[in-house]
């Protein structure tokens, strides 16, 4: 079935508020490291894939025109693929296809995005149709918290219990991403100040939210002969999958999220995964909110359905558990929206090729990472290992 | 390596469509399934390809173009042109991965702004945007440098408006449809100088569906497929003063694609092009970057009257991008139409020679700024 594909660059750049640096300026900054980590020059590159979240966010729509010196691709083939917050997924399984298709053997694909120099929550609202969801968005948070409380009623949860495990998934997070040299978000809190944090949209508390970032992040994808020529320790890519739901939210049950549970089967499938709280190491999770991260380890299997705060608190997805998850603090602590689910890519890659610095898990040889978009719509894997 | 065969297709017509945006999708995705005989959880894969420019007031529009397009619960992405999402599903096919993939490609134009009030959001919000840059007034210094450095005239140009239009009369999808004369051209309002009004493309609104499978799936499908032999793109630079406007990124883009098709002279191994022109001016330019005729001799190609619907290198007998302009669909509409041709079974505008190979193309960005090229065969 096609070529192998390896990751064998990354390249992130410090995310936050960029205020020092244009829109342009970051998205080279990101491309630059990733040159530099998979040691070739521009010159090498064969294609280019590059997405963000829709215009609306930077007030630019077509920013693969915009880019285009930024990103290394004039004269070059280039194709700009989009899908909400999973777009860092769907970017990189393009670039995948693209080099298991034989066409090219070595892709750039780039993530970015400049949220100070918008309204991120304006925009996520535009995602809602004009008639039936709009009049009750209120931006990411309310969603978010309606999917939270249908999946604690739906297994009976104890509201406690939900909120202690998510204020707990939050201080390791923000102490994990004080060993992430490049985390938006670096503070160091406590379970009093996470429980007690002001209520964003009940039970959906401040330090259970994601941030608005600027940043970007580059990923290098090679055939196995091209990987084999530059030398550098890759990480092959294993299995991926990719699955959407219906428009309106209301008529899927987000509290087993279908498309999340598909997209990571599809994934395993190819993978040969069957038991994954085992069989894998690491996994980097979307996560803009601390309730959804818990929904999200039961759909890929990691914990029984509404079993995931018992198995939160009895710490099996720290960084020292059986399968720590986001050792790079998340997307809780960094969001730059359409570099977000590369970022996961990146930091999967990282991990498995023993390259994470502090924020290492010993041993790491198969990761999983993922994305999430639209209105809790798309949901995109991708599964990287340090053996082919 | 694989085959891909354009299998089954299904497009809109330009004029305003009363279905609501999702109805509209679904019922030009459901044709062409319908057409295959598939069942849309059948399908290996659904690439959309829709515009995030403000696109009917809604972002990600991959979010509300999911139901219609029937990519519920299967694999499939969004593209932000037309031609991407068909080269990125032909490459999903050569991977080995699919054996089918739906493309569709959605803009309801008449639900939008007008489109230069969504290209002008191309330009960046320092340099170009406080000058009103947008695609017409950077195609009109495109077209301004081209009739000064080769001496192309404007009735030359016109021509292309008066053949183009007048094709469309044929085609029971176009949106503008027309006989004019050049006078008639030449004499139209001007809207960003030297482009005339009837040089411009409306703005139109068009689903367009296609069914893409590998070649041991194609013969379930058709008794007919169309190859996609090669394809190519390329990128140029961003700001208008870095570029050389007559000499952009097609070629390099063409060349790709002939390489892939094994094509060394294009005039001759090519029988018909579907060419994408916004503006008259660049069906002209952009066949000299096709190889069709010598840099500089776009105005005598189309004196010579060898483009036209009935001559020896057919140009646009559909009525081209000027008589059918959905954005991001109207890459996807000229590869519609080239399959046609090569099936035989293109209607009242069915070119007469017998057509076996045809070149598909797509641009969008400032004068060309990006470029996609596609060769098909019958």
């Amino acid at each position: 079935m096609g070529r192998a594909v390896a990751v064998i660059g990354t390249g992130q750049t410090r995310h936050g508020r960029r205020n020092d640096v244009s829109y342009p300026d970051l998205v080279r900054e990101a491309v630059r490291m990733a040159l530099e980590d998979a040691g070739i020059t521009p010159k090498d590159i064969e294609g280019v894939v590059s997405g963000t979240m829709p215009s609306m966010m930077e007030g630019i729509s077509d920013t693969h025109l915009y880019f285009a010196e930024a990103l290394c691709e004039v004269g070059k083939p280039v194709l700009k693929v989009e899908s909400c917050g999973s777009t860092g997924q769907s970017i990189a399984h393009c670039g995948f296809y693209w080099v298991a298709s034989g066409m090219a053997d070595l892709v750039l694909v780039v993530g970015m995005e400049k949220m100070f120099e918008g309204d991120g929550q304006a925009t996520m609202s535009t995602v809602a149709d004009p008639w039936f969801l709009k009049p009750f968005s209120a931006g990411a948070p309310g969603v978010f918290t309606m999917q939270a409380m249908e999946w604690m009623h739906r297994f009976n949860i104890p509201e406690d219990k939900a909120h202690e495990a998510a204020a707990f998934i939050s201080v390791t997070h923000h102490d994990s991403a004080l060993d992430n040299p490049y985390a938006h978000i670096k503070i160091k809190i406590g379970m009093d100040e996470a429980k007690n944090a002001p209520i964003i949209t009940y039970p959906v508390r401040l330090l259970d939210v994601c941030p608005t970032s600027d940043g970007a992040c580059a990923v290098i994808l090679a055939s196995e002969e091209m990987a084999k020529k530059i030398g550098r320790k890759p990480a092959w890519i294993r299995g991926l999958g990719f699955r959407g739901e219906e428009f309106f939210y209301g008529e899927s049950n987000k509290s087993i999220w279908p498309s999340a549970t598909e997209a990571a089967k599809h994934a395993y499938e190819q993978a040969g995964i069957r038991d994954p709280l085992k069989e894998l190491d690491v996994a980097e999770i979307y996560n803009p909110f601390t309730y959804q991260e818990m929904i999200f380890y039961e759909c890929f299997g990691f914990c029984p359905r509404g079993k995931a705060p018992d198995y939160v608190l009895e710490g099996k997805f720290n960084r020292t558990g059986e399968l720590p998850c986001d050792p790079s603090g998340g997307v809780l602590c960094t969001n730059p929206i359409g570099a977000s689910g590369l970022i996961r890519l990146a930091e999967a890659t990282l991990q498995v090729t023993g390259k994470a610095g502090a924020r290492q898990i010993e041993g790491a040889e198969l990761a999983l990472s993922h994305a999430m978009g639209g209105i809790d719509q798309f949901n995109g894997v991708t599964i990287v290992g340090a053996k082919l | 390596m694989r085959k891909v065969a354009i299998t089954r297709f299904a497009q809109s017509a330009g004029v305003e469509s009363g279905d609501n945006l999702m109805d509209f999708t679904y019922r030009i995705s459901k044709e062409v399934l319908d057409k295959a005989g598939l069942k849309r959880n059948e399908v290996g894969c659904v690439m959309i390809a829709s515009s995030d420019i403000f696109h009917s007031g809604l972002s990600c529009a991959n979010a509300v173009d999911w139901d219609g397009s029937g990519a519920f619960m299967i694999e499939g992405t969004r593209a932000e042109d037309s031609m991407f999402a068909l080269i990125y599903a032909a490459m999903r096919i050569l991977s080995g991965h699919f054996d089918t993939v739906l493309v569709t490609s959605i803009i309801k134009g008449s639900e939008n702004p007008d489109n230069d009030t969504l290209t002008g959001f191309f330009a960046d919000p320092f340099y170009m945007r406080p000058l009103g840059i947008n695609e017409t007034t950077a195609a009109a210094f495109q077209m301004r440098e081209y009739m000064q450095r080769f001496g192309v005239s404007e009735e030359q140009c016109a021509k292309v408006a008066v053949k183009n239009l007048g094709n469309a009369l044929f085609n029971p999808y176009a949106h503008m449809k027309k006989r004019v004369t050049v006078d008639d051209v030449l004499n139209s309002e001007t809207v960003s100088d030297p482009l005339k009004a009837l040089e411009c493309a409306p703005k139109s609104e068009g689903v367009a569906s296609v069914l893409l499978a590998s070649g041991d799936a194609a013969e379930r499908f058709t008794d007919k497929p169309v190859w996609i032999k090669g394809f190519g793109t390329s990128m140029d630079h961003f700001n208008l003063g870095d570029r050389d406007l007559l000499n952009g990124q097609l070629t390099v883009a063409a060349e790709r694609a002939y390489r892939m098709a094994g094509i060394r002279q294009p005039r001759k191994e090519i029988d018909l092009a579907e060419i994408c022109e916004p503006y008259a001016f660049q069906e002209l330019l952009w066949c000299e970057k096709l190889g069709f005729c010598p840099d500089g001799e776009g105005g005598k190609l189309i004196d010579s009257g060898e483009t036209q619907m009935y001559r020896a290198f057919p140009v646009n007998p559909s009525g081209g991008v000027l008589a059918m302009n959905p954005y991001v669909s109207r890459g996807l509409y000229r590869v519609i139409e080239a399959a046609m041709q090569i099936r035989g079974r293109a209607g009242e505008h069915q070119v007469d020679k017998k057509v076996r190979t045809a070149l598909a193309h797509g641009t969008h960005g400032f004068a060309g700024q990006c470029h996609s090229v596609v060769i098909l065969e019958g």
